[in-house]
């Protein structure tokens, strides 16, 4: 067969079209630069959330845990949170652990910065960068100097003053009320870091907020590449097109590490199939996706070349009651509700399939692999306890239908519907498996994936608006838990906060007063439990299970562990070694 | 042709105004870009979120914000995501990583398309035509994700396995941080490793359709009076059947693939998804829906019914070229 010149010419044109247009890709060849400290070899992370359109991590468009995975090696911060969950002090910034102090209703902490600190471009880190990371956060008002777009000012918002003495090697932190989760401020495994202020400082208050607003988009990078970690994010090492970055040794870094030359980030996406095909084909070092149960016994079987490891993590599932329900304002339904179900049950048939470990979650406010946590579940919540359940029903009123469903005279029959969000099979499946138990008790309960659930008070079927009987979802939470104060404080008037039961008693709200300014970790922790002990008898919410979070990797890499806080799986990369 | 040209071009103006504001207000009613922001613990201050409506302009009625996104993309201006960032630099990007991909895997398969069509139609119920014929069939019930996930684990793996070395990679466009430290050739087959599967699985898809599309309009061809008057005044067979043949039986398979790569160019959304392209597909689902994002879904449907619209002018253009009796003014 022949072309014609013409057709022949089309067709040339095309091809030459192609590989015009595939020259253009990629970034810029840069100069290869070599470890100068005794670094090597480079390790691919697939991070599977969201490409960051922004690094600033104080504002919305910053706020994504690749966003915090990137920064995880890069701003300093006072404390770590540790995979065991215990929060320890960074003794790579602090000569030595943190002072706490309360006297006469303040609570004082003095921070000693290392003399060897100092950021990426030779300026020490000192007090004035603790007080400049404060005073960007402490509010959100214009009017007070504060900046709307900041998403956070809690905590900031108590600290009266940030001082530095000894060269600014000294900072001191007042607060003008105590705040038990103090640990967390200015530190980057709880959600921000601290700041350069000789990068980002401005005295006037509206120009500063115009700064925090802009944040620092991922096409510019870091201020001035700064770091005042082990790793450094170099402008030119960001290809937004392919949405990789690659982190390089930061040459001022004065801890041990990074052992690696180049740690790369590269986006490929929450397709679980990718990640693992990804990992079979060794394009991928170490992957972290949302463990789904074919795929962890994929990667399972590509053992002894990849190792991998299932943890359980901040995030628990949970099932909340509406007490402005008429069946569910009864406290006896609500207690026969839970009584009804077999949480162990649950457990087994969801996450259960992914590890022996899951355990059924008996506390709201402490996680299971936590410290603090305590099963304070009363016994009759322990187990499943049908017969129980349907006598509670029967001293409120309800008696047993034709087809075994509860009726009462006024509310009629026993159908709750428990919403949840739309496409998430776990919530399905725990749904799904509480159906039956929950019939077993006279109680008709049906699934409803609802799109909504999460939308503000407009939209009437959300949480917000109350629109709902029953709902599973999940609470992210942090190794500090003052800020669970939201979820189970009563409303106040129309303003529910993070209550979307809407259930509360004074005695609770003054406990919880208490736990969030009680800086004493050990007091807290007894607080916290007494507070979850009150809860099992309002029985607004039922807790059911941590999340499980898989991390995946190479067993040539030496030094990966799984941190299921917000620290990530990053958290200890600078000790990471290739073999 | 040139008044054909402008007929078309603002025939299509209405059109891209009429889905806009289509697709704005579904995006509209049911976006609600501030919902990531209700269940984070702690929850930010209510500054925060009255901040970020005005910012998205959220607070403003629906025809005015319609109308500041209609004025903003006559000016080139396709606004900001939500996290702030110009759509139309993103946009850019997008296509050109959309581009990359399919443009070769095209050429590609329209190549084939046509080899495979005439073969089948001149050499028609022999065995050549029966093997092509299954073949083809076999492709077109391959789902787009297997047929991908099949080359990445069974032809990515394989030959790899064979040469001991990684020749063919199953993520994005390049290793990643490689043009740190390489240049020249390595970059060079590495870009070419990383292109192949990508190329393979979108080229042997799409071809597949169009094969029967060309093989169909060959028969119909080639069984024509003026085929026969052709070879009734002595030219050779292959030459009757390519310059009297091939030429008319081009013009269905015309239409069909200027839809079909106009509309490729919102994104192979699969293909991309499975091999890591960070392209339109993607943009639309990742960063438009799921963002809930109206500037970004906007952008992208603006972009890509551009490209629709362009490809059946091409479509229209080439009837003319290819058929001298369609004469378009």
């Amino acid at each position: 067969m022949k072309f014609s010149k013409r057709s022949a010419a089309l067709v040339a044109t095309g091809v030459a079209g192609a590989l015009v247009l595939s020259a253009c890709g990629g970034s810029d060849d840069g100069g290869g630069e070599d470890g100068s400290g005794g670094q090597s070899g480079r390790v691919v992370f697939g991070e599977a959330t969201d490409f960051p359109e922004n690094l600033f991590p104080n504002i919305a468009a910053g706020n994504a845990v690749s966003t915090a995975n990137i920064l995880n090696g890069i701003l300093p911060g006072t404390f770590n949170a540790l995979p065991d969950f215990s929060v320890e002090y960074n003794d790579n910034l602090l000569a030595e652990e943190p002072t706490l102090e309360t006297e006469g209703g303040t609570q004082v902490n003095v921070y000693t910065i290392r003399d060897e600190a100092v950021w990426s471009d030779g300026t020490p880190i000192t007090a004035d960068d603790f007080e400049f990371t404060w005073r960007s956060s402490r509010s959100g008002d214009p009017a007070a100097g504060g900046c709307a777009s900041v998403l956070s000012t809690t905590g900031y918002e108590q600290i009266e003053s940030v001082e530095g003495s000894d060269d600014g090697k000294t900072v001191t932190v007042t607060y003008a009320t105590p705040y038990a989760d103090w640990q967390g401020l200015f530190s980057g495994d709880f959600g921000g870091g601290i700041l350069p202020a000789h990068l980002m400082d401005d005295e006037d208050p509206v120009a500063l907020c115009e700064s925090l607003t802009a944040g620092w988009p991922i096409s510019e990078g870091l201020p001035s590449d700064i770091s005042g970690g082990p790793w450094q994010l170099l402008a030119e090492n960001i290809d937004v097109g392919g949405q990789i970055v690659v982190l390089t040794p930061n040459p001022e870094w004065w801890g041990d590490g990074p052992n690696l030359e180049q740690l790369v980030i590269q986006n490929i996406g929450n397709d679980p199939t990718t990640a693992v095909q990804g990992i079979q084909s060794g394009e991928l070092g170490v992957i972290y996706p949302q463990p789904q149960l074919d795929l962890v016994e994929q990667v399972q079987g590509l053992e002894p070349n990849v190792e991998s490891e299932i943890t359980f993590g901040l995030s628990f599932e949970h099932l909340d009651f509406n007490t402005q329900d008429p069946h569910l304002a009864d406290i006896n339904v609500r207690r026969a509700f839970a009584m009804a179900l077999d949480r162990e049950e649950i457990v087994e048939q969801t996450v259960g399939q992914f590890s022996s470990d899951a355990q059924v979650l008996q506390n709201r406010i402490y996680f299971n692999n936590q410290p603090q946590y305590e099963a304070t579940a009363p016994d009759e919540y322990q187990t499943q306890n049908v017969e129980m359940a349907r006598q509670l029903l029967e001293q409120s009123g309800y008696t047993a239908g034709p087809d075994g469903i509860y009726v009462h005279p006024e509310r009629g029959p026993l159908n709750i519907q428990i919403d949840t969000t739309a496409n998430n099979p776990l919530r399905q499946t725990t749904i799904e498996v509480m159906i039956p138990q929950l019939r077993e008790a006279g109680i008709n309960a049906t699934y409803n994936a609802n799109p909504d659930i999460f939308a503000n008070v407009d939209k009437p079927t959300s949480l917000a608006a109350g629109g709902f009987q029953a709902a599973l979802f999940a609470w992210v939470g942090s190794p500090l838990r003052a800020a669970t104060q939201s979820i189970y404080s009563s409303p106040q008037g129309d303003n529910v906060q993070q209550n979307y039961s809407r259930q509360g008693t004074p005695e609770i709200d003054a406990l919880f007063q208490q736990f969030v300014t009680e800086p004493d970790p050990e007091a807290q922790a007894e607080l916290g439990n007494q507070i979850d002990a009150l809860l099992w008898e309002q029985m607004a919410t039922v807790p059911l299970y941590q999340k499980p979070t898989f991390i995946a990797y190479q067993s040539a890499i030496e030094g990966v562990e799984d941190n299921s806080t917000q620290a990530g799986p990053l958290w200890n990369s600078e000790t990471w070694t290739l073999q | 042709m040139f008044f054909f040209t402008i007929r078309r071009i603002i025939a299509s103006v209405f059109v891209l105004l009429a889905s806009s504001f289509l697709v704005f207000a579904l995006c509209a009613a049911s976006f609600d870009p501030l919902a990531r922001y209700y269940t984070l613990q702690p929850r930010p201050p209510e500054s925060f979120f009255a901040n970020l409506r005005e910012e998205l302009g959220l607070d403003d009625n629906f025809f005015v914000r319609y109308w500041n996104w209609l004025t903003g993309a006559l000016t080139g201006d396709f606004g900001e995501t939500v996290n702030g960032t110009p759509v139309a630099e993103q946009l850019g990007s997008r296509l050109l990583v959309t581009g990359r991909m399919i443009l070769l895997a095209m050429v590609i398969a329209i190549v084939l398309a046509i080899i495979v069509g005439v073969i089948g139609a001149v050499r028609q119920y022999k065995a050549s035509d029966y093997v092509l014929t299954f073949l083809v069939y076999l492709l077109i019930a391959l789902p787009t994700f297997w047929f991908a996930a099949l080359l990445k684990e069974f032809v990515a793996g394989g030959v790899n396995d064979l040469f001991g070395e990684q020749i063919l990679y199953t993520i994005g466009e390049e290793t990643p941080g490689l043009a740190l430290y390489a240049d020249g050739w390595e970059l060079w087959s590495d870009r070419l490793g990383h292109l192949v599967l990508p190329t393979v699985s979108l080229a042997l898809l799409a071809f597949a359709a169009w094969s029967r599309f060309q093989r169909s309009a060959m028969l119909d061809v080639l069984g024509s009076d003026y085929m026969r008057l052709a070879r009734a005044k002595g030219l050779t067979y292959r030459r009757t059947v390519v310059r009297h043949g091939l030429r008319n039986a081009l013009i269905p398979l015309t239409t069909v693939v200027a839809l079909y790569v106009g509309t490729l160019f919102g994104g192979a959304i699969i293909t991309e998804q499975v091999f890591v392209w960070h392209g339109m597909g993607e943009y639309l689902i990742q960063n438009g829906i799921g963002n809930n994002d109206i500037n970004v879904v906007l952008g992208w449907l603006l972009v890509s019914a551009v490209f629709v619209v362009l490809f059946n002018l091409v479509a229209d253009i080439l009837y003319a070229v290819l058929d001298p009796r369609i004469r378009l003014s």
